[in-house]
């Protein structure tokens, strides 16, 4: 294929798909003269180019629309649900024709014959609205109605209502007013700003080929590996940090914006749904209000792609299963129409994309028969397990609960292939759904392929990575205590974490069979607690390295059929690391969620609102507590790292700035003693905890981070009045941090009231 | 085609290039064709749990490289000492074979080849491609299609 070819490929299908999100809009506004033109655009532009290829079956139906729409655009027909359903079948045409040629090279040999007649005949009704013309067009239209659901009248005679004639002008007037004057009006307010804006993204952007960007992506990778030996054998000259520090941060920089290039805004796949939307309630019956949001958040290209067909199937199960006939919502009391929301949101290192509906949610007790029914569980195994495990039933291979196999979903391939194709790409997927409300599916896609934060973690003198997404804190259980920390039912062992028993996994004998389970009394212990999927348990390990940013390399099919490893790395120190998948670990180890911890889950879900996590911490002698929720991770860093703006302390912490709060004067003393001691510089460490207060994050400096610990509101004796500002931590009063009293860059000012002042009781 | 043409594509079939390498006592030759690169001394990372056939990763233009160990999958005791690696590409991508050490660039000609006799064990003959008949020993053939990863795993699988 040419250049040239290959080019109007290209741009026919960006406009094909700007026609196809005009016309869904166009549906909510029939008259809408900006959206017309732009229609009209699309088909007008590719009728010319394809002449010039002499792609001539191309040319012949563009041409057909072109008429229709120059009459649409004139209004001389009005744009009903039949006439957009014509132009649906048009775009899918042309569509067809040029996957044809994009992959054969030629047009193919289809007939367009019933596609044009059906243009034809929708063109046909111009012929009535020049008879009516004693009528003033804001008359309601009589045009005849291919479909049901007509447009209410009045909004669809919307555009002609300033062109409202005398009933005495002549045919020839009529015809000709509409068509000279409104285009152009309309061509005068929106045009205009449109081509300028179309003009100077043209001359600033450029099209670049993915594998381009793939490969500068892998660069970029390579370029962190070297960056992290480069940080790693240099920090112990002094006259290589300016150097080193510099090509840290261009690093970051450079990975920024390569990742940046490859981000597209999810609108990309958002705006093919309201066409499936449309398409699917004309055929299932349904009324459903499509409601979106957070279209602008972007999302790595090769992600994007990824989930466009989970996403698709997903919103038409919601189609199917979720949402009610309009009848049945009716006597549930619920509005007949249906809402559908799709909405991505970014959540730290992911992306969150959920299509929740208010249909009739899924039944737990018809899930469990079916899955029974289908073989898929034993009647026994079904009656043990709980509510949510229940519900992930339906992610089986060959699970379907639709009564009947329809055409748009019920063929037993859903949910398994949406989480499939999820989990291929480091992404997770969870379902929430209560009979009669409605059904949540999240899906968590992580930002980016390549690049992800880990844990290093020893075993057998190996290093391994362990991702920081699925880490949910770690316990340190020092050598005296090794003997008493594990108890065991028989041959389980288990650990009390905060009253509650933990599974633990010795990863030495998961990785080595054979070995004994048991922590060793001659050195320090590590618990990785991880969260996988909901199943928690405690991962042991022989010691912890530093965390790392590490760059996911893909492992050999014989390699990842073990089943325990997503992928290897390079660290820092040049050495190579598996990357532990902790899922495949749960499974291997045959750790489940179990009713207990769901129960416990549930309690807690309702406690939620008087209780909350804390982090608890010492700062400059005192004790404080953070909110949990808050709290993004703990870094320990040298002191050099704090520089000053002004007076105010700050981190550059991922190539961003962060403002750090020192009220208990921990980076003063420190800087003092470095100052007095030119050796302690290099080697003074400080502990920063990084918090998120609303959508700008803050480091805070402490001296010692002691524990996590669930806090309880406070009321003031007599009056009952909730005290804010401190939490019952431990059984004692502790004050908590206020986030918000932290001033932002560039304001100034320092915080009016440092926390670290707040009460601090004995309880 | 001319007379001349004949014996010069006739020489030209002749020249088949090798890549010595020992293993233990013994010498294997691969086609030249195949090794992508030789990495020297290296030392690769091993994977708990795999297949024993599989030596280990290294690290190799940014890639992470799955290794066999030719001592491994011809039962020799393991060497402890750092070995040197084949770079090798066949069907499913590019893989490292572990060798104790890496010889020199052999021509020989196809007339001293010989495929593999009928007496060598099941497990030998399905990794060896026959010998070169060399003046005072024999070049025994490794056919690199034969020791990809995947295909050990079929063939393991298929025992």
């Amino acid at each position: 294929m040419d250049e040239l070819t290959r080019e109007f490929l290209i741009e026919s299908q960006e406009g094909l798909d700007r026609m196809e999100r005009c016309l869904t809009d166009l549906e909510t506004r029939p008259g809408d003269a900006a959206l017309l033109g732009e229609i009209f655009r699309s088909v007008h532009t590719m009728k010319g180019t394809t002449g010039f290829l002499g792609f001539k079956r191309l040319e012949k139906l563009a041409h057909r629309g072109e008429n229709l729409l120059g009459l649409l655009r004139d209004g001389k027909v009005v744009a009903s649900r039949g006439v957009i359903t014509g132009l649906l079948h048009l775009l899918d045409g042309l569509r067809a024709i040029l996957k044809s040629i994009e992959g054969e090279g030629s047009e193919g040999t289809g007939s367009d014959e019933a596609l044009m007649e059906e243009l034809e005949a929708l063109q046909a009704h111009r012929g009535r609205a020049e008879s009516t013309v004693a009528q003033p067009p804001a008359a309601p239209p009589e045009y005849p109605e291919p479909e049901s659901g007509r447009q209410p009248a009045g909004q669809s005679a919307g555009p002609a209502e300033p062109e409202v004639q005398a009933p005495t002008l002549s045919a020839s007037q009529q015809k000709s007013r509409p068509a000279a004057e409104q285009p152009e009006a309309a061509q005068a307010d929106g045009g205009k700003t449109r081509t300028q804006s179309s003009a100077g993204t043209a001359e600033s952007t450029l099209r670049v080929d993915v594998t381009l960007l793939n490969r500068m992506m892998n660069l970029v990778g390579e370029l962190v590996l070297t960056r992290n030996q480069v940080l790693q054998a240099t920090s112990a000259d002094p006259r290589m940090t300016l150097l080193s520090r510099r090509l840290d941060m261009v690093t970051a920089d450079l990975r920024e914006s390569v990742m940046k290039a490859r981000m597209q805004p999810v609108s990309n796949i958002f705006s093919k749904m309201p066409r499936i939307v449309r398409d699917l309630s004309q055929s299932l019956g349904r009324r459903v209000h499509l409601e979106m949001e957070g279209q602008d958040t972007e999302l790595d290209k090769s992600l994007l792609e990824a989930i466009k067909d989970p996403l698709t199937h997903a919103v038409r199960n919601a189609m199917d299963h979720g949402i009610e006939p309009p009848d049945v919502r009716k006597m549930a009391g619920k509005n007949p129409e249906g809402a559908l929301k799709l909405r991505a949101v970014r959540e730290g290192s992911h992306v969150v994309v959920e299509v929740s509906d208010d249909g009739a949610g899924i039944a737990v007790e018809k899930v469990r028969d079916k899955a029974i029914e289908r073989g898929l569980i034993t009647p026994e195994r079904a009656a043990v397990l709980g509510e949510r495990e229940l519900l992930q039933l339906i992610f089986l291979p060959g699970f379907s609960t639709a009564a009947k196999v329809t055409n748009v979903s019920g063929r037993g391939v859903g949910m398994d292939v949406v989480r499939t194709n999820v989990e291929k790409i480091g992404g997770k997927v969870e379902l929430d759904s209560r009979a009669g409300k409605g059904t949540t599916l999240r899906l968590r896609i992580p930002l980016t392929l390549a690049i992800i934060p880990a844990l290093i973690v020893r075993s057998l003198s190996q290093s391994f990575a362990l991702p920081q997404g699925a880490l949910s804190e770690l316990v340190h259980i020092p050598p005296e205590k090794a003997a008493s920390s594990v108890e065991w039912i028989e041959s389980a062992p288990l650990y009390r974490l905060r009253g509650r028993l933990l599974p633990l996994v010795f990863l030495s004998r998961l990785l080595s069979p054979g070995r004994e389970c048991q922590l060793a009394s001659d050195r320090d212990n590590f618990i990785a607690v991880l969260d996988a999927d909901g199943r928690r348990f405690g991962l042991v390990v022989d010691g912890l390295a530093d965390p790392e940013e590490i760059v996911v390399k893909p492992l050999s099919a014989v390699l990842k059929d073990i089943g325990l490893y997503s992928g290897a790395t390079v660290l820092g120190n040049a050495d190579l690391a598996l990357i532990l998948d902790p899922g495949s670990i749960a499974l291997k180890a045959g750790i489940t969620m179990n009713s207990e911890e769901e129960a416990a889950a549930r309690v807690e879900e309702n406690a939620d609102e008087n209780r909350a996590d804390f982090l608890l911490v010492e700062v400059g002698g005192r004790r404080a507590a953070v909110p949990l929720a808050d709290v993004l991770r703990i870094e320990q860093l040298p002191l050099a790292r704090i520089e000053y703006v002004g007076y105010r302390p700050v981190l550059n912490f991922e190539g961003q700035l962060l403002p750090v709060e020192d009220s208990g004067g921990i980076l003063a003393q420190a800087a003092g003693g470095a100052s007095q001691d030119a050796g302690f510089a290099d080697s003074a460490q400080i502990i920063v905890v990084v918090c998120r207060d609303g959508s700008r994050h803050v480091g805070i400096a402490v001296s010692h981070v002691l524990d996590v610990a669930a806090g309880s509101d406070l009321f003031e004796a007599g009056s009952g009045v909730q005290a804010g500002g401190v939490t019952m931590l431990k059984n004692r009063v502790i004050g908590v941090v206020e986030l918000g009293s932290v001033a932002p860059l560039g304001h100034g000012a320092p915080a009016q009231e440092p926390w670290t002042q707040s009460a601090e009781v004995q309880a | 085609m001319t007379a001349a043409t004949a014996v010069r594509n006739e020489r030209l079939q002749a020249q088949v290039e090798l890549c010595s390498v020992r293993v233990g006592k013994t010498m294997f030759g691969v086609p030249i064709g195949h090794i992508l690169e030789i990495v020297g001394s290296a030392r690769p990372q091993p994977v708990p749990l795999a297949p024993e056939y599989v030596g280990g990763l290294v690290h190799y233009r940014g890639d992470v490289l799955t290794t066999v160990s030719l001592r491994q999958l011809l039962a020799l005791p393991l060497c402890e000492d750092a070995q040197d690696i084949l770079v090798l590409e066949s069907e499913g991508g590019c893989f490292g074979l572990l060798v104790d050490s890496v010889g020199e660039v052999l021509t020989v000609s196809p007339a001293d080849y010989e495929p593999n006799p009928s007496i060598l064990e099941r497990r030998h003959s399905a990794l060896l491609a026959g010998a070169y008949k060399l003046k005072d020993h024999l070049l025994v053939m490794l056919d690199p299609e034969r020791l990809d990863p995947m295909r050990l795993a079929e063939e393991l699988a298929r025992r």
